[in-house]
């Protein structure tokens, strides 16, 4: 009596209204005080006077129940109840509560900070009015200059020509605007203010921009379509960023002229701080300036140059059909092709009927690093998602182990009534309670996790704006993080509560927490090879990304990376004309290589692995001209004499650039092993003369002086054989016969100082500095950095995902350890009298561990058998993010399996051997 | 379980009714003596769990059908007293003449089919 009395007083005690309870609790005393008062006087003993009370009363848990019941909210006060119960229960066993926070933690912190990218990187609309409205040009996201009158596939860019075509046919729009796919480099001066320029980032817009996306300026104005006509003031907007971080948001930038590369441009107003511009991207614009001021800023009138060089995107009106649009505008496109039939090659006029184009939402703005980074994020997110199901089944296993340890309790419960759907809401709701818990702590990791993400795949140029991509959990993340806890709860939850209901009061109340033994040992068993085959894959994808990491950096360059250092300038900011450039290099050259232990100086368009680099056909005299379909593309360099002997590039027949090439001299170009086997296959290549089609219209302009060594000078393509490469001297002006002037005068602006130092000598960057400062302290310099650097700079992304995968990898090889240490010591406990029995019969202590440690084993091994169907799809899912490696490597699927072997071996191991050195009497007294 | 469920709704509706006739006849009682009330009528026939009583007691309560007071009992037990209210005894007497209807249709039911056996 005196039990259920307090039972009765602690059940009370945590309900919200105690007056009724309390008022339950009297009648229920007086109640069974009549009864037993009554069978007392009918002679029973009072022992057996009470016993028959109570039976007669019947189950006090559910008759109370059924009594709150009907009382006021009974499924808020049971979610109360049973929140309170569970949180209680878990402050008493503080070491399973801590555990698995922390293990949820990791797994929802993962896979929160990978969501949170993929959000920012493929879901997230621009910050402009009605993005759903917009609608982009193009599926892909193209960069830079394509050609005019023909593209492949689709026509994804345009001129401005053409954009005006489109703008004033098609009705659909509200407005079409324009602006630069590939972005510009400024370099910007507050005018009066001291100093050498800054380079920032900005573009080219039509002045309909802003109104069709939709946003009104921070301060100031925006451009509107009077500031893009020829002739009108030179303006431009700022980025709000800017105006902020680096002019404190002072007031008077707005209406003051600034220098853009030596012109007077006149800022008239601040972007909203939401704005970053058309696309998103890792450096985002702090300058938008009209179209037409494009020729009088950058000096080279691409404006009325046929090429392609601008995105479009509109706002289509309310009710049009986008279809509809895109089928008009490919009759437009029709119509301006065939009203320029003159100016288009025979090439053009031959791919004119497969001329098409698309239109697709363009509400995420166009997107380069969707593209880019579509594949990892999702690599990730399948990797972060491994690690979550993971988690969920280590936490599963602990909560199994957990509900073991409480089956008496439960059968306690159950015999006194409770009903089993109220325990398993009991257990339940502690389950998702540590879900919550976990995924609040998991927001925390998230944050810091994308944070460091974000610093170290885009490692932030000073002075410049971020990646805009905010760490900080948006609403769809929380969403997220939300649902995907309340999921683990109820994952990692459902399978350990339905087992309560299992429980038969009577076995479990018998005494023996060992009656029941096999129950919860398979479901156990499962988890652990689930785990195991998750993990595997985990470790292959890791270690085949690492290998493939590893195959990039130490793959065989073609140049020399030590002792070379690189200086990033851009003489065009400083207001450079193309006929001074060359007396400019040749005086950086002398002023460098007077430092002493500096032994070689050349200057180039783009160094190796600079990240870019410029590419087009070529036509080989005495071949025929090259057809359309013809595939005549090689990637080419300007450079200065000795840059070869300065990247360490040998040349392996003829000369390379000299000092010989000058500007009236016969040009000349050194091509690659790869260039001579492309375009002159069987022939001797040196002496032979090519052109390049679309600049001149010859194909007699260079003399092959030279053959160089295949070296990688691209970014990207790694996991392609060096293709064809060419190299002209900065001294040649390619004016050709007809007296068209040059054709890219942007490539004489070389960027790229290669320094070369002597073995043991260092160079000290002010040394650097002050070289260039006496040549002319305007000379921007962006950036100086070692070749090494550089190198190692274009595989940031591909380290960072290997090592993330890494990181996954080894945690779910823990998680993974720890589960089957769990499992093992479980089963070795319940075995104590099996090997007891078998020591005493003469087994040895070896065959005992055995025993424990081949049962591990199995499990591992069935996990490795469920894990290489999986991880050979993992391999072809990774595919192309291998650069070359067979995604079925062997070595690296082997060191997987021995990894997980060996922990598991370890794992199960040490409560093998626990198990084992139990003294046969011992083990059978405790049974 | 939903079926366990029904079972127990229509022996709860049926102990409500057993509850008022009690308290209808022999005016205010404590929930004991409804208990050992309905035991002596029924006998063993229905074997309820004391217990269950009090749930239903509640949900009376709470529709007005009765009401209750702690008072002294026979012994100078304090014990908690219900009484019928005036809502009970139309209650009462609705549920009576409800009962009465199905039992005479359920009845019918069950002679129809004798007939046709014959």
């Amino acid at each position: 009596m005196k039990t259920l009395r307090r039972f009765v007083r602690r059940l009370t005690s945590w309900t919200r209204t105690h007056r009724d309870e309390e008022r339950l609790r009297r009648e229920i005393e007086e109640h069974l005080a009549f009864q037993i008062e009554d069978n007392l006087r009918a002679g029973l003993p009072p022992d057996e006077a009470r016993r028959q009370a109570m039976l007669k009363f019947g189950g006090m848990e559910a008759m109370k129940e059924d009594y709150r019941d009907r009382r006021g909210l009974p499924a808020l006060e049971t979610l109360l109840q049973d929140t309170r119960y569970a949180l209680r229960r878990l402050r008493n066993s503080p070491a399973f509560a801590v555990t698995v926070l922390l293990t949820l933690a990791l797994g929802i912190g993962a896979t929160t900070s990978i969501f949170t990218l993929v959000q920012a990187v493929l879901l997230k609309s621009l910050a402009v009015a009605n993005p759903a409205e917009l609608y982009r040009l193009g599926t892909e996201a193209r960069c830079c200059y394509w050609p005019a009158y023909s593209q492949d596939k689709e026509f994804s860019i345009v001129s401005y020509d053409l954009y005006k075509h489109f703008r004033d046919n098609t009705q659909g729009f509200a407005e079409l605007a324009a602006f630069q796919a590939g972005g510009a480099l400024f370099g910007v001066r507050r005018s009066g203010a001291q100093g050498s320029a800054q380079s920032f980032p900005g573009e080219f817009v039509s002045g309909n921009y802003f109104t069709m996306f939709g946003i009104k300026a921070y301060a100031g104005r925006l451009l509107n379509p009077s500031d893009d006509r020829p002739g009108a003031p030179p303006v431009a907007v700022m980025s709000y960023r800017l105006w902020r971080e680096r002019y404190g948001e002072d007031p008077s930038i707005v209406g003051s002229v600034f220098n853009f590369d030596q012109k007077p441009v006149i800022v008239v107003g601040i972007a909203p701080p939401a704005f970053f511009g058309d696309k998103l991207s890792a450096i985002p614009r702090d300058f938008f300036l009209p179209l037409n001021t494009e020729p009088i800023v950058e000096g080279d009138d691409d404006l009325n140059q046929p090429e392609s060089w601008l995105d479009l995107m509109g706002r289509i009106r309310p009710g049009a059909k986008p279809g509809s649009i895109e089928a008009q505008m490919r009759v437009e496109l029709k119509q301006w092709l065939r009203s320029h039939w003159g100016d288009m090659s025979a090439n053009d006029r031959a791919r004119f009927p497969e001329q098409t184009l698309f239109l697709r939402p363009g509400g995420a703005g166009i997107s380069s690093m969707r593209d880019q980074y579509e594949h990892w994020l999702y690599i990730l997110m399948m990797v972060s998602g491994f690690v979550l199901l993971i988690v969920c089944a280590n936490v599963a296993n602990l909560m199994l182990v957990r509900g073991m340890e409480r089956r008496r309790q439960i059968s306690l419960s159950m015999a006194l009534g409770a009903r089993a759907g109220r325990l398993v809401r009991q257990a339940l709701t502690e389950s998702i309670l540590l879900g919550i818990g976990g995924g609040a702590a998991g927001l925390a990791i998230a944050f810091a996790g994308t944070r460091l993400i974000l610093d170290l795949a885009f490692p932030r140029v000073p002075g410049l704006g971020g990646v805009p991509i905010s760490a900080s959990p948006s609403l769809p993340v929380l969403a997220f993080a939300f649902s995907v806890s309340l999921l683990t709860g109820i994952a990692f939850g459902i399978g350990p509560a339905w087992m309560t209901t299992r429980v038969d009061p009577i076995e479990a109340l018998r005494g023996a927490g060992r009656s029941t033994a096999r129950t919860g040992s398979l479901p156990r068993k499962t988890l652990v090879v689930l785990q195991a085959a998750l993990c595997m894959v985990l470790l292959t994808a890791s270690g085949l990304l690492t290998a493939a990491l590893r195959n990039l950096e130490n793959q065989k360059f073609g140049f020399a990376q030590d002792r070379r250092t690189i200086v990033s300038i851009d003489p065009r900011l400083a207001g450079y004309q193309l006929g001074q450039l060359t007396l400019l290099y040749n005086r950086i050259h002398d002023s460098l290589s007077s430092i002493s232990g500096v032994s070689a100086v050349a200057v180039a368009m783009y160094s190796p692995l600079n990240g870019n680099n410029w590419g087009g056909g070529v036509w080989v005299y005495g071949h025929p001209a090259p057809g359309p379909r013809d595939d005549n593309f090689a990637f080419w360099d300007r450079v200065t004499p000795g840059f070869f002997d300065a990247v360490g590039n040998p040349i392996l027949r003829g000369r390379g650039i000299s000092e010989r090439d000058t500007m009236n001299s016969q040009h000349v170009a050194v091509i690659n092993e790869a260039f001579a086997r492309k375009f002159f296959k069987n022939e001797d290549p040196i002496g032979r003369y090519f052109g390049r089609p679309g600049a001149s219209p010859g194909s007699h302009d260079y003399e092959v002086v030279g053959i160089a060594q295949d070296a990688r000078y691209l970014a990207f393509d790694f996991d392609k054989p060096i293709g064809a490469f060419f190299f002209l001297p900065a001294a040649q002006y390619d004016i050709f016969n007809n007296g068209q002037t040059e054709p890219d005068p942007g490539s004489h602006f070389l960027h790229d100082i290669v320094v070369v130092t002597a073995p043991g000598a260092s160079l000290s960057l002010p040394q650097i500095r002050q070289a260039l400062a006496s040549v002319d302290p305007r000379l921007p310099i962006f950036s100086i950095e070692s070749l090494k650097d550089q190198v190692s700079g274009q595989f940031t992304q591909q380290r960072l995902i290997a090592r993330l995968t890494s990181f996954f990898g080894l945690l779910s090889l823990a998680l993974a350890s720890f589960g089957l240490y769990g499992v093992t010591a479980y089963n070795a406990g319940r075995r104590t009298t099996e090997i007891g029995v078998r020591l005493a019969l003469g087994a040895s202590r070896m065959q005992a561990a055995g025993l424990i440690v081949r049962g591990a084993l199995v499990l591992v091994a069935a996990g490795l058998a469920a894990g290489l169907p999986l991880t050979l799809l993992a391999g072809r899912f990774l595919g192309s993010q291998l650069y070359g490696l067979n995604p079925y490597n062997s070595v690296v699927i082997m060191t997987a399996v021995l990894t997980l072997g060996l922990s598991a071996f370890i794992a199960a191991l040490i409560p093998a051997r626990r198990a084992s050195s139990i003294s046969p009497s011992q083990a059978l007294r405790s049974e | 379980m939903s079926e366990a469920k029904e079972k127990k709704d229509v022996l709860q509706g049926t102990l409500a009714l057993m509850v008022l006739k009690t308290l209808d006849v022999l005016g205010p009682l404590h929930g004991y003596g409804i208990a050992r009330r309905i035991e002596q009528i029924s006998g063993d026939l229905l074997a309820v769990n004391q217990g269950t009583l009090y749930p239903v007691l509640l949900k009376l309560e709470q529709e007005g059908s009765i009401a209750s007071e702690w008072g002294a009992s026979e012994n100078k037990r304090k014990a908690r007293f219900y009484r019928l209210t005036q809502v009970g005894r139309r209650q009462l007497q609705t549920e009576k003449h409800d009962w009465d209807q199905t039992a005479a249709i359920i009845a019918r039911f069950f002679a129809v089919r004798a007939e046709e056996l014959k």
